[in-house]
């Protein structure tokens, strides 16, 4: 019986254009799937530097985001299919170009700063209704953001640093009740954090850390401790213990051991970790509102929530603003360190 | 440079005995093999020397002094591991360095003496390269340089050829051997493939299942092995080995008797014969040909004997047997080894007085 002959050409030929095929359903799929996701953030940056008090020109918007999302969309499809670092950036750069000038065509005139004036007007709210309103309390927004800043930075410090050690200490110790301290580690995420606010809020109140920052960053350090200790403890568990033995037979001290040779490998673990636990910082709003009876400090999830409020009469540009200025630092966190939080799932998360 | 010993060392992991009373003294800038099957205790034994585990019971000495509870970093031994475990995050230069930077050691005598060591192993253009930008090999070479650079007492060598392919394995075998001659430095190397064992080292230590089975030269690992063990261990093809029992002076199999030198009481014992002492013959003990497989340079023969299967090689390239052909095979009665059944110990002064 003859074998029938086979057309390879005509079979590559045919994978070659289903895989093609594919490629481009998938690429439209997400395209529209990603337009709802994306153009809210569009809207409140045009927003910002467009609205004048009180109103939003929703032709202004639809015009604006009429340039900024193809302009999106062709620097998707741009990076996809450019491979070279260098064209990438000229494509980023040419477009952006174009983008810029069709904007000032189209929306050129309506363009202005004075929605971020909060930026330097310590007095906003003085400004707008007078100096009654808000009792004088309502603070300058750099206050906001340098408390923030310091419940981020300083909960974020404690817990990748505690983390630190407990992964290490758990990946490479075998002490007593070492698996019944892994399983309630687990455990501990099964209850939300806001099922124990008020078990926290007495804790606070009797401690007398009620109305100062050291409480929020005390809750939001414990908070993420337990996911935190069993991330780290997987990526130490991934750095091969014959490296360490061979530094302490090389002279090192265990604890010189660790600080050369076992940290810097589980570095991308560390800056992962710090990321997450910076955002969530920067992000808290129920424990820093729970934990104050007052306006003893404003952070600057509270700072925007009393500006989008009734109190101040809505002022639609001045909500989109603070908002851009408070999303953009997490915003640039994570798109400088993304690459670390993707190794997550892969060193990270195993028993 | 140091003198090493171990006495009656024991390490147990629970129920599990890894090293099981070890005995060893090592003459200062000896080379010396640990030889072994794969799980016999051979890791945990350099282990044990380095420090990284703490004996179960017995004693380590350095120089006479016992050093168990000396801590690992202040021993001063050199140790390339099965992995060689280099530094990921560092340069070959940092690697190097790295021993010397918990040492009095000014830097720029660290650097230079990084350099000597460098050029010793032949590595001296990698040294900005990070080790995941280098070849097997030359990983390899790295690790040893970093295990000698701070002058150890003690070298150490797990499985160092293991990961290589065979022609740099050749190269690699006798590299360490020259730089070792050249450092005079105390070297234990630990291997499963006797042919290492047998070309590089003075002495082999040869151990099963965390006992040391023989310590001797490779010439006397392979002429006298002391156990059967030992004797099925050491030499390729593996030596034929036919089971017995002395029956009044003779050598019994079945109804075959063959007259023994030496006096031995009746016992059974194992007949222990190497393929390279056997040959083709005019008289010798009839047999039959059953396999033939040529191996290149000579050629494996398998050949049923009324006592039973022995495997011989002939150095011609070319067959001169076939197949069911019926030979007589030659061996010199006093070639003849044997073992007691019940212990696997050789019985000295027994052989045979005739092979036919
Ligand atoms: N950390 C440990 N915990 C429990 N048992 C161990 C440990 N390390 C080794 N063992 C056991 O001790 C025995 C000897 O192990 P060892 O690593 O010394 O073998 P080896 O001779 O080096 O083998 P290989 O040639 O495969 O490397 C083995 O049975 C092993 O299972
Ligand atoms: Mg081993």
């Amino acid at each position: 019986m003859a074998v029938a002959t086979r057309d390879w050409n005509a079979l590559a030929r045919r994978s070659r254009y289903i895989r093609q095929f594919q490629n481009a359903v998938l690429i439209s799929f997400l395209t529209v799937i990603s337009i709802p996701v994306v153009l809210p953030f569009f809207w409140v940056l045009t927003i910002s530097f467009s609205a004048r008090t009180g109103g939003v020109e929703s032709a202004v918007l639809w015009r604006a985001c009429g340039v900024l999302v193809p302009a999106v969309i062709a620097y998707v499809v741009a990076h996809l299919t450019l491979k070279s670092v260098r064209r990438r950036l000229f494509a980023a750069a040419a477009l952006t170009l174009l983008a810029m000038i069709a904007l000032t065509v189209t929306v050129g005139n309506d363009l202005h700063l004075n929605n971020y004036r909060f930026l330097v007007n310590p007095n906003l709210v003085e400004d707008l209704r007078g100096a009654a309103t808000a009792g004088g309390q309502f603070p300058w927004v750099w206050e906001a953001f340098f408390n923030s800043l310091a419940v981020a930075a300083s909960s974020t410090l404690f817990k990748v640093s505690i983390a630190t050690c407990c992964g290490y200490y758990i990946s490479r110790y075998n002490f007593l009740g070492r698996s019944a301290y892994l399983q309630s580690l687990l455990i501990l995420e099964v209850f939300h954090p806001w099922m124990l606010t008020i078990p926290i809020f007495l804790v606070i109140f009797w401690i007398g850390l009620l109305n100062t920052l050291a409480g929020p960053i005390l809750v939001l350090t414990v908070i993420d401790l337990p996911f935190f200790i069993f991330i780290m403890k997987g990526f130490f568990d991934a750095v091969p213990w014959d490296v360490e033995m061979s530094a302490m037979t090389d002279g090192a001290s265990r604890r010189q051991a660790f600080w050369h040779v076992v940290l810097p490998q589980v570095r991308s673990g560390i800056i992962a970790i710090s990321v997450l636990g910076f955002i969530r910082g920067w992000e808290e709003y129920v424990f820093v509102t729970a934990l104050r009876t007052g306006n003893s400090y404003w952070v600057m999830s509270t700072y925007l929530y009393y500006v989008a409020d009734d109190v101040m009469g809505v002022d639609y540009g001045l909500v989109a603003a603070v908002s851009v200025f408070y999303m953009m630092p997490s915003l640039l966190l994570y798109m400088f360190l993304q690459r670390y939080l993707t190794q997550l799932t892969l060193g990270g998360i195993k028993g | 440079m140091a003198q090493i010993e171990l006495r009656s060392v024991s390490k147990h992991w629970g129920p599990t005995v890894a090293v099981d009373g070890m005995n060893l003294a090592l003459e200062n800038g000896e080379f010396v093999a640990i030889l072994g099957p794969s799980g016999c205790g051979k890791s945990t034994t350099l282990f044990l020397l380095a420090g990284i585990y703490a004996p179960t019971s017995g004693d380590i000495c350095f120089d006479g002094a016992r050093i168990n509870d000396v801590e690992p970093r202040d021993r001063n031994v050199g140790i390339v591991f099965q992995s060689y475990a280099l530094y990921p995050n560092m340069t070959v230069l940092k690697n190097l360095l790295f021993p010397l930077r918990f040492t009095s050691v000014k830097s720029e005598e660290a650097l230079r003496q990084a350099k000597a060591i460098a050029e010793l192993v032949q590595i001296e253009e990698l040294l900005e390269r990070h080790p995941s930008q280098l070849s097997g090999g030359q990983q390899q070479r790295v690790a040893l340089a970093r295990a000698l650079i701070k002058k150890p007492n003690l070298l150490l060598l797990d499985e160092p050829l293991s990961n290589l392919d065979a022609t740099l394995r050749l190269t690699m075998r006798g590299e360490i051997k020259r730089i070792q001659r050249e450092l005079r430095v105390t070297t234990i190397l630990v291997t499963h493939d006797q042919v290492e064992a047998t070309t590089m080292a003075d002495r082999i230590i040869c151990m099963n299942a965390g006992r040391v089975e023989q310590i001797g030269t490779p010439e006397n690992l392979y002429r006298k092995p002391d156990r059967t063990f030992v004797a099925t261990f050491v030499g390729s093809p593996p030596i034929n080995l036919i089971d017995g029992h002395v029956r009044n002076g003779s050598f019994a199999v079945g109804q075959k008797r063959i007259p023994l030198s030496g006096s031995c009481r009746d016992a059974d014992v194992t007949l222990g014969l190497r393929p390279e002492l056997i040959s083709v013959a005019e008289t010798g003990l009839p047999s039959e040909i059953t396999n033939i497989e040529p191996m290149g340079r000579e050629i494996l023969y398998t050949a049923q004997s009324e006592i039973g299967l022995f495997r011989f090689l002939e150095a011609t390239p070319q067959p001169r047997m076939a197949l069911e052909d019926r030979v007589r095979l030659h061996a010199n009665p006093e070639d003849a080894l044997f073992f007691e059944q019940e212990t696997g110990s050789r019985i000295e002064g027994l052989s045979l007085a005739a092979f036919s």
